[in-house]
């Protein structure tokens, strides 16, 4: 597969992704089960937008980890913010 | 003598990146991108704090906005996202013509973007969503409009680089201008697909 082939696949990967996090917008309930399907969506829709349309992939290692790391982080957030919402406050009240 | 040392040294930094394509772009472009990228996880840390300890107007906020131009919003920007890697692919390949071309599309993109979010914003008025409705909305508001500019300015910046492609300014081997432009676009592409579904589709 060539570079053109693979870049068009993951467009269509990352719209599809796209809709089926619509449709889960539109569920009346949402649990830790889509919670974090939506979180992983997210992380997935990242690190493809980060190793091949910025093509961080084989490139410098530490540029391509401060980017990834943003989509380990903020899909944890969600999880985290779902879970454990009151400790999360708790710790972020000042006395 | 130490200036002309570390003259020596960030040239031969430069041409080794470029030999192995260890750096997209230059050094300027990414550490704009990453104050960026700080400066939106500056706004999703105030997102997180705000939703812990109002989980109640965070649950019903998304409910009430446009899904549909969300989402539309989110095709747009990832297509947009595509259109300029296939505009470096040809550039790489030698097409100036087609590069250009691609790169039409991303602004054509970022145009239909802005215009979507323009009546998603009149579309809120108009069902008593502003920015003082609640702290949702402010956060909402706060976090959109920031996005909303830099896709302005970042399609701005596009434009540039065609008027560049069409001076003959690049070729398939030189062409650290469009990378540049390209790189910071897909950070746009990312603070957005960031936002969509911590505003629209979380609740």
């Amino acid at each position: 597969m060539n570079q053109i082939q693979l870049v068009n696949r993951l467009w269509l990967i990352l719209i599809a992704l796209t809709l089926f996090s619509a449709f889960m917008a539109e569920q009346s309930e949402q649990g830790l089960g889509s919670i974090s399907i939506m979180a992983l969506v997210l992380a997935i829709k990242g690190r493809i937008i980060v190793d091949y349309f910025m093509e961080l992939k084989h490139a410098n290692r530490l540029l391509r980890t401060l980017m990834q790391i943003y989509f380990y982080v903020i899909p944890a957030m969600i999880i985290a913010a779902y879970l454990y919402p009151e400790q999360i406050a708790r710790w972020a009240t000042l006395k | 003598m130490a200036t002309l040392a570390s003259t020596q040294t960030l040239t031969f930094t430069r041409e080794s990146a470029r030999k192995t394509g260890n750096i997209p772009g230059n050094l300027a472009i990414w550490a704009a991108i990453l104050a960026e990228m700080s400066e939106f996880a500056v706004m999703f840390v105030v997102y997180f704090l705000a939703k812990v300890h109002n989980p109640e107007i965070f649950a019903t906020g998304p409910l009430k906005l446009n899904t549909l131009a969300g989402t539309i919003n989110t095709l747009v920007m990832l297509t947009s996202s595509f259109f300029v890697i296939r505009a470096v692919i040809a550039m790489r390949a030698g097409n100036q013509v087609a590069s250009a071309r691609w790169l039409w599309g991303a602004v054509i993109s970022g145009g239909i973007y802005l215009l979507v979010k323009y009546f998603e914003y009149r579309w809120n008025t108009a069902h008593a969503i502003t920015v003082e409705t609640d702290l949702f909305y402010a956060v909402y508001y706060y976090i959109t409009f920031n996005h909303f500019l830099h896709v302005g300015w970042g399609s701005a910046a596009i434009i540039w680089v065609i008027y560049r492609i069409n001076a003959g300014a690049y070729s398939s081997t030189e062409h650290e201008g469009l990378i540049n432009i390209a790189v910071y676009w897909h950070m746009i592409d990312l603070a957005w697909i960031t936002i969509f579904p911590l505003l629209y589709v979380i609740r």
